[in-house]
Parts: C-alpha cells; structure tokens; sequence
C-alpha cells in the first residue's frame, strides 16, 4: 500500500475510534431530547464525574475495572434518577427555555461539586488496556480504541434490542412519540422519564470512562461534550442511528481536517471544521440528516 | 367624583403608555437620583460592577429581542458582542476617530454580521438555530484568533479611552453615567420597539410563526429585522466592554459567555424589558454577592478559613438559579408582577 | 420646570463626581500586619494551576510569620479567585484594593488579566510579580511589574540550543505542536527563527488544542514527515495526550520537548515510558534538587501538611514559594517605613540576589525589571517518576 493511501486510512480508522466516543456522548443526549425534549446542558459534567469516580473507585478502593465501570454506570444512574426527581419533574409543564435553564444551572453546580469534592489536579486513569497497539497490515490501533470501539456496538445494539422488543422500550419510545397516548394507554410516563434519565446518564458514565482511559481527567473533561453537539444535529436531534452516524461522521471529518487542512491553511481548523460542516448541513437540511421533519398543514 | 381604586384603561393610548402611573415615573425618577449620587458614596469596586450590569443589560436587552420576543434561540450572541468589541477597539485604534462614530459603527457592524446569519437560519427552529448560531460562534472565535493581522489574535487589542467633549473618560466613575445613560436609552428604545407594529409582529411570530404569516406579518422580513436589532444592541454593548475593560482578548468571548446571556434573560424573565434588566444585574453582582457573603462567614466562623473552598460560592449559584426556577419558572419579572400586584391590590392580597 | 432643577442637580452631582479623585490613604499597613492580596483562579479547570501556585505564595508567607514576621509584622494574605476570566479579575483587583485595602497583591494572575489590570495597578502602585512570561510586561519598562521567568522567546531558544549544540543534531527534522494561546504562537514564532538562525526549516507546524480527545492526526503527520525533534508550546494535559498518542502509534522522536508550563514531574507520572524522551525547561530548580532553595521548598510543603503527591503541580508550588520569597526579601528591605513606593524602592535594590536554587539570580533597577533569561533544562527519570535536572542555569547563546 502506498504510504499516502495509508495516511488516510489511519487517519479515517482512528477517526472511527474517535467517533465511537462522540457517538456514545450523543446518544446520551438524544435519549433525553427524544423522550422528554429537553437539551440536558449538565451531560457534560456527568461524563466528567463518572471519569473521577470510576478513577477514585479504581486507585483508591483497588475495585477491578469492570467492577468499578458497572459500579459507575449504577452511580451515574441513581444520579439520573435523582436529578429527574429533584429538579426536572417539579418542571413538569413549564417552558422549555426554563427547563433548559435548570440543566445550566445543574451543570453549574455539579462543575463546582466535582471540584469541592475531586480537588483540580490533572489525573491519569490506570489504564487496564495493555499498551501495546495492535498492528494490522499497516494499520496501527490501540487496545483501547478497539475496546471502545467493540463496547460502543454492543451498547448501541442492546439500545436497539431494548427499544424494539422490551416492554419498556416500547413504552419509551410510545412516550416519545407522544405523551397524551402514552398516558392514556397505561404507560406510566413518571417511571419512563426517571429511568431514560438513568439510562442517559448512565450512557455518558459509558462515555466518561472511555474519555478517562484516552484524556487527562480534569474539570475541563466536560467541554468534551461540547464537541459532540455538532454529531447530535448532524444526525438529527431526536435520531438514535442519526446519532451513531453523526458521531462517526464528525470523528471521522474532524481527522481527515487534521490531516490535510492544518498543514494547508493551518491553525486549529481540526477544531472548527465540524461547526462549518454543522453550519452547512443545517442550511440544506434544516432537521439534521436523520431528523423528524415536522410537517405543518395551514 | 369618581375614585380610582386602580389603575383602569379607558383608551388604547393608555393601554400602551410608557409610565402608565404618576407614582411609577416618582419611583423611576428616585431611582434614577440614587444612581446619580451612587459614585459619591459607594467605592469603585461598586461602580465597576454596575458597569458591567449595564453592559450585560444592554446584550441582554438584544437577546430578548431575538429569543424572547421573537422566540428564536441563539446561542451565539457572544458573537455579536465579541464584533462590535472588536470593531470598537479596531476602529478607535486605527482610525482614532470618536467614540460617537464607534460605538453606532459596531452596532452596525454586528447587526450586518447578524443580517449574515439571520437569512439562512430563516429555515431553523428551536434547538436547530441554537445550534447554528452556536457554529457562528465558534467561527468568529476562531477567525478572531486567527486574523492575527487585523485583531491581534491571542495577544489581546488594548482599547483607546473614551472621550466625551474632551473629557477623557478615563476610569470607571466617569464612564459610569455615561454608561447609566445608555442604558436608559437602550431600555426605552426597546420598550417603545414593543409597543410598535414591528414588537407585536415579533410576539405574533414567537407565539405561533404560521398564524402571524396568515394575519399578514411578513416571516422572512420581520425575522431577519429580529436578528439584525438584537446584533445591533449586542454590538454597541460590545463596544462598551472594550472602553471599559480597555483591553479585549479572544477568550473574553467564549461559548461560555452566549450560555451567560441565555441565563439572563431566563432568569430574568423571557419576553419582558424589565426581565433583561433583572437578570443581567442578577447574573453579574451575585456571585459577587456570594462571595462577599462566605468571606463574612469565615470571619464569623474563623474554623472555616482554612478549609473552605471557593468552589462553594459557584456551587451556591448554580444551585440558586436551579431552586429559583424551580420556584419561578417565569423567572425575577414573575417575581417582581407577583410583588407589584400585591402592592396595587392592597388590602385585597390574596 | 422641576425637571430642569432635577437635571441642574443631576449635572452639578455628575461634575463632582468627575472632579473628586479617589484618596490615597497609605494602605494595608499597621504597626503588627501587613495586607497583601493574591488573585489567582481556584476554581475551574484552570484552577490545577493556581491552586498549587497559590498555596506556595501563601505558605512562605505563613512560615516568614512563624519565623517572626518582618519587622515585627505579620503577613495577612488575602486571596481571590477570577475563576481565570479578565471581568472578574478586575473586579477582584478593585474589591482588594477599596474594600480589603491592601498594600499590594503578590500576582494578579495570567497575562489577559495583568494587561486588563495594567491601569489600575499603575495608579494604584500595586507592586507584582505576573504568572506570565511576555516580554510587553518589562519591554517598555512597567514601573510596578517586576517580572520573574525567563520569557518564552528565551525558553524556546535554549530548546534549539540544545538540538544543536548538546545533542550535535545534524540538518535535525523539527516539528513544532502549538496551542491557539499567546505561549503558543511566541513560542512558534521564537522556535521558527531560531531554528532558521543554525539554517534549518521547521518541518511540521500543527496546531494542539488545549482540550484534544486524542491527538492522533498530529502524531500521524509528524510521523508521515519524519520528524525527529518534536517542540511542545503547550500545557501539561495535551502534551499528555501527545505523548501516550506517540507511544501508541510508536512514533519515537529523538527528543520531545516542553516548556515551563509542561515542565513538571506530573508528566513522568502521567505517562511512565512515554515520557522517556521528553525533556523540559524550567525557570525554577526541581523538586529533588541539592539546593538549600530547594530544600526550603520542601520543608514548607511538609511543615504546612502539603503532601507532593496530591499537591498536582510541583513546580507552581516551587513558583509560589519562589514569588512570595522575593516579597518577604522586598519588606526585609523596605524597613519599617513600609508604603507602596518603598516596596517598589526596594524591589529595585535586587542585585543578584540568590533565591538559593528555586530562581535563578536576580537583579531589579530602576531602568529595569526584566526577569533573569536563564533556564534549566530536565529530563524524564522514568524509574523514579520524576523530572531530574541536566544543565545547570543557562541562556541562550549569542548567534551572529
């Protein structure tokens, strides 16, 4: 293979590791925006606790690493749960800009908490991925990408089995599409918002390990969900495929800009070109490439 | 003779007067005379916050045009103010002209910017235009750091003094009338704006687009109009920040700063002058506030001195701005109608 | 008519209010204490940076009382945080000075917040040492900055040095990381020339954002170009993220090098055998030095409970001890007549003084207040998980 063919297809295969991660963080989000139409400001601030505590439980209470993960996801969970409970079912009702509001304010908070309680020094995760990359034909991977990669599909594939065949999903993706119905066909909506808050949550724990095994784990972690905003629209808002592929196309796009386009026009266009892309496609396809186009009859 | 008990409407003119009660224009004017005298007696650690809450009030002021007015998001008004800081800053530095051509330039500036993101986003809703106006945001970042020769990119733009009749307004005492003044100005332009044809279309357009397309409100007109008043005032707020700070920097205006004004006018109240008001002073002096509160507190309990942590003052914010939504969700305006209300009505409260 | 009288009162008010400068009471000093402030970020992402920087300041201060103040006088530092965003430094700087009336501050912070206080500290007389290495803050001459740290320019220079002279690189391949920062275009600018000066083009210039997720197009393209000297402008976790990257796709450059900001045992720690072939420079001694500086360090950190392990970023805290050194040594020769324009004064009485090994030595006139351009050069000891240091002070050489 020519070594400018193999460029690029490193460039793409860790493009795809990279969007793995943005993928993950954006079906986070689109959980809650699908079911409940709520832009959870505070993702970010999740994924950043759940790296420290999963970091605490491992080093400090030598919990294994799988161990420490699940605990995280079921901390990360509760947390969900609570949050539901405590701030966003007193805002039942009320205007979405407030709601919004609330979730800023929790990611305010909770920044601020992570600090009081995680102190503000840089953290390196004890990696339980040997370091040894994995070599194929040219191709060079790290055993965390793989693993990434790896439990991104099986997470993204109990997503699907979940909301096409378990009761529960059903009456998800029912509440979704619309409340009243859901109400009135015995779905308890109550318990179908706290536990998409759980799942969501414990997505962006998902997530948040990931990050912590690839980044130094700091406050600045949660700004990593801001990256992840222009996966979430690319796909469309209330798409969990739409979500998936956004992410891949963003990891993927933000590489290959890397690549070839810092070297030409230079200066940090690898950070700029997914909003450009973003920009783009919003003015073409103004719900995103998978989203609901609400049709208006007048 | 017929006794007043409240204030009733007889005409449409009334229904829409500026000061509908000879007691609200006493208690603006007393208002008004305690900001005067304020300088003389607070220092100017006081001052200078009350000049950034008049900065924040005008952006502030602009974005409730767009958002809560006209009920289009955006998320890049940062934006905005970062165009009209910097053109400020560019004009006043090259040009060395007066502050009375920079100030209106960068209005203009920034509304021309805002004409440039209006007309494609005509096509967007809700958290799609957020979106939008967010990417704008990052690529003015971005150009703003990256046009080194115009900008300065990451080494800052120092900002020429402001000068009034040949008064060099050189600290913040002196800019602060000058600044309570604009403000005032910025408030009553934007409330007379309401009470216009081209407020009630922008209300028309937030409470249902289609509707207010049948009755005859030209969308793409009054829409873009939305954008381009709302970058207006965030730009002539942008080029107040330049004369106060004196010197700008990319990572003044950051994504973080949009979200701030978002917060303003949320807690402030959406939809209301007053609200923008409100919440711009609120989200500047309380954590200030808060601060000043927890050093009290460490005096009074000196066993905390050591231990406290500063990050408690931030939380303590976030978390009142959760509980006072909670509790209010139409935000500090809610507040303020329930208060007023209960003082009119008196001794009918309930 | 009332209107009018308002307006003539309102005028008349405004006009006083104009005329009336602030007084300048003698401040922050009393026959027992002194008041000196600190703004520095505690809060935040930035805050892995200031908080051990400020508790270095904080806990000299703390020891020069237990030894007894200077001259009779307790030192009472306050400290602020501006969560590292210029408004709310300035506010910080107006709330230190009128509320708290403090004799001077011992920083204001980074470079943004500094060049926003300029003014203030200018009329105010607020004697301080900046977080930032810029030459603006000595070149022209600021009468109240006294700056400490060899500049960026100088840094960088010393790092070319070194390729050339003491590693005898021949026709080297160097890649320059950046962030979008003003450390990291002065330190493009200074490595491009420097590098142009011994005849020699930068192969590679890419851009590393300060918060990357992974730095995988920047290690590919350094490795496509074969480059063999890789130059980092930027802070501790990117270059973090650089090195585990570059040990993952096993792109081994001679040599990686980092700057102040990213010279710390951290590094080590963060990356075990992928910092091998990193090397730092530092304007301040390292943490295991045979100093008597050093070891004054070291036991202000354990008299005053701060554990090096979960202390974060040893050399802030060494930087702390350091600036707050040469304010105790400023007092000790401001004498009892203690005012803002006798602490500059004594400032500028520095002549070579010796910090013991946390500075190099240093010298303040009245002409001048530019920092000793000498760095020190550290390598990984991986074994040890610590930076070890292996030049002694040194400044670029002269090159015709």
């Amino acid at each position: 293979m020519n070594a400018g063919f193999l460029f690029f297809i490193q460039l793409v295969v860790s493009g795809i590791a990279l969007g793995c991660l943005y993928a993950l963080i954006a079906i986070g989000f689109v959980l809650i925006l699908k079911a409940t139409d709520i832009m959870n400001f505070a993702q970010g601030e999740v994924i950043m606790l759940s790296a420290f505590i999963c970091y605490f439980l491992v080093t400090t209470f030598h919990i294994p690493f799988l161990a420490a993960v699940l605990l995280t996801g079921i901390a990360a969970g509760l947390m969900g749960i609570v949050t539901e409970r405590l701030i966003l079912r007193p805002m039942l009702g009320e205007p979405v800009f407030a709601v919004v509001m609330v979730t800023i304010g929790l990611s305010i908070f909770l920044r601020s908490m992570a600090g009081i309680l995680f102190g503000h020094n840089n953290l390196v995760f004890p990696s339980p991925f040997p370091r040894e990359a994995v070599k194929m034909g040219g191709i060079v991977l790290s055993q965390t990408e793989i693993w990434i990669m790896l439990s991104s599909l099986v997470l993204v594939t109990v997503f699907f089995l979940f909301f096409k065949y378990s009761r529960m999903g059903l009456a998800m993706r029912g509440t979704a599409d619309d409340q009243d119905v859901a109400l009135l066909m015995g779905i308890s909506v109550k318990q179908v918002f706290a536990l998409i808050w759980a799942v969501s949550f414990a997505t962006a724990a998902a997530s948040g390990v990931f990050l912590a095994n690839v980044m130094v784990i700091n406050l600045g972690l949660s700004s990593v969900a801001i990256s992840a905003f222009p996966a979430i629209i690319l796909g469309g808002l209330e798409s969990i495929p739409g979500a998936i592929i956004g992410g891949l196309a963003i990891g993927i796009i933000e590489n290959l800009a890397g690549g070839y386009l810092d070297q030409v026009i230079g200066g940090g266009v690898k950070d700029v070109t997914p909003f450009v892309v973003l920009f783009l496609v919003l003015m073409i396809r103004p719900y995103g490439l998978f989203g609901k186009k609400e049709i208006e009859r007048v | 003779m017929a006794i007043r008990s409240k204030t009733f409407h007889e005409s449409y003119r009334e229904d829409i007067k500026l000061f509908e009660t000879i007691w609200i224009k006493f208690w603006i004017g007393l208002f008004l005379v305690v900001l005067s005298v304020l300088p003389l007696i607070g220092d100017p650690y006081i001052v200078y916050l009350i000049n950034l809450s008049c900065i924040a009030t005008i952006a502030a002021l602009g974005l409730n045009i767009l958002t809560g007015f006209t009920g289009q998001i955006s998320l890049g008004h940062a934006a905005f103010f970062a165009i009209g800081a910097y053109s400020t800053a560019i004009i006043a530095d090259r040009l060395e002209v007066p502050f009375w051509i920079c100030l209106p330039a960068s209005g203009v500036l920034a509304a021309c910017a805002g004409l440039l993101v209006g007309v494609p986003c005509l096509r967007l809703k809700g958290l799609y235009l957020a979106m939008a106006t967010m990417s704008f945001g990052v690529v003015v970042e971005f150009v703003v750091i990256t046009w080194e020769n115009v900008t300065k990119g990451v080494r800052g733009m120092s900002v020429p003094t402001l000068s009034l009749l040949g008064f060099s307004l050189d600290s913040n005492n002196k800019l602060y009338y000058f600044l309570i003044v604009l403000t005032a100005l910025a408030i009553i332009a934007a409330t007379n704006l309401m009470r216009t044809r081209v407020g009630r279309a922008f209300i028309a357009i937030r409470d249902r687009d289609i509707a207010a397309e049948v009755i005859g409100v030209n969308l793409t007109q009054y829409k873009v109009m939305a954008f381009v008043i709302s970058s207006f005032y965030a730009g002539v707020a942008g080029g107040l920040y330049a004369y106060v700070m004196e010197y700008i920097h990319p990572e003044h205006f950051t994504f973080l700063l949009s979200v701030q004004y978002l917060a303003m006018i949320i807690v402030g109240g959406l939809g209301s002058i007053l609200g923008s008001v409100f919440g711009a002073v609120f989200i500047t002096v309380i954590p200030e506030f808060i601060k000043a509160l927890a050093q009290f507190l460490t005096l009074l309990f000196p066993v905390l001195q050591d231990k406290y942590d500063d990050g408690w003052n931030i939380a303590a914010f976030g978390l009142l701005i959760i509980l006072f939504l909670i509790f209010e969700p139409k935000g500090l305006s809610g507040v303020w109608m329930r208060i007023k209300t209960c003082f009119k009505n008196w001794p009918y409260t309930y | 008519m009332e209107f009018k009288k308002m307006k003539r009162v309102l005028i008349a008010i405004a006009l006083i209010c104009l005329v009336v400068s602030p007084a300048l009471a003698e401040r922050g000093v009393t026959k027992d204490t002194i008041k000196l402030g600190l703004i520095l970020v505690k809060t935040g992402p930035v805050a892995a940076l200031g908080l051990p920087d400020g508790h270095g300041m904080v806990d000299y201060m703390r020891y020069l009382n237990d030894q007894g103040g200077v001259h009779g006088r307790k030192v009472e530092v306050i400290w602020e945080d501006d969560e590292f965003q210029a408004p709310k430094s300035v506010a910080a700087l107006k709330k230190l000075i009128h509320r708290d009336k403090v004799l001077s501050l011992i920083t204001t912070g980074g470079s943004n917040q500094t060049i926003a206080n300029m003014k203030t500290i200018n009329k105010y007389r607020i004697s301080n040492i900046p977080n930032a290495l810029m030459r603006e803050f000595f070149d022209p001459y600021q009468p109240y900055i006294f700056a400490m740290g060899a500049t960026y320019e100088c840094q960088y220079q010393c790092i070319v040095d070194y390729i050339f002279d003491d590693m005898k690189a021949e026709k080297p391949r160097i890649g320059v990381l950046y962030a979008k920062k003003e450390y990291g275009k002065i330190g493009l600018k200074a490595i491009r020339e420097r590098a142009k000066a011994y005849g020699v083009d930068l192969v590679s210039e890419l851009v590393l954002p300060t918060g990357a997720v992974d730095a995988s197009s920047q290690v590919l393209t350094l490795q496509k170009n074969r480059v063999d000297y890789v130059i980092t402008c930027d802070v501790l976790p990117p270059v973090i993220s650089f090195l585990k990257t570059a040990e993952k796709y096993s792109y081994k450059p001679k040599a990686v090098f980092g700057f102040n900001w990213a010279t710390d045992d951290m590094i080590v720690k963060a990356c075990g055998k992928g910092a091998e072939n990193y090397i730092g420079v530092n304007f301040v001694g390292g943490w295991g030095d045979d100093s008597p500086g050093m070891k004054l360090v070291r036991d202000i950190a354990k008299a005053y409970g701060r554990d090096p392990k979960s202390l974060g970023l040893t050399s802030l805290y060494i930087h702390g001890v350091g600036a707050s050194y040469l304010f105790g040594e400023a007092f000790k020769r401001a004498g009892k007549d203690l005012n803002p324009d006798s602490l500059k004064a004594a400032f500028e009485t520095f002549q070579d003084v010796d910090t013991g090994g946390i500075f190099p030595p240093l010298t303040y006139t009245d002409k001048s207040h530019a920092p000793p351009e000498m760095v020190k050069l550290f390598k990984a000891d991986v074994p040890n998980k610590r930076l070890v240091s292996i030049t002694d002070w040194r400044t670029p050489k002269k090159i015709d």
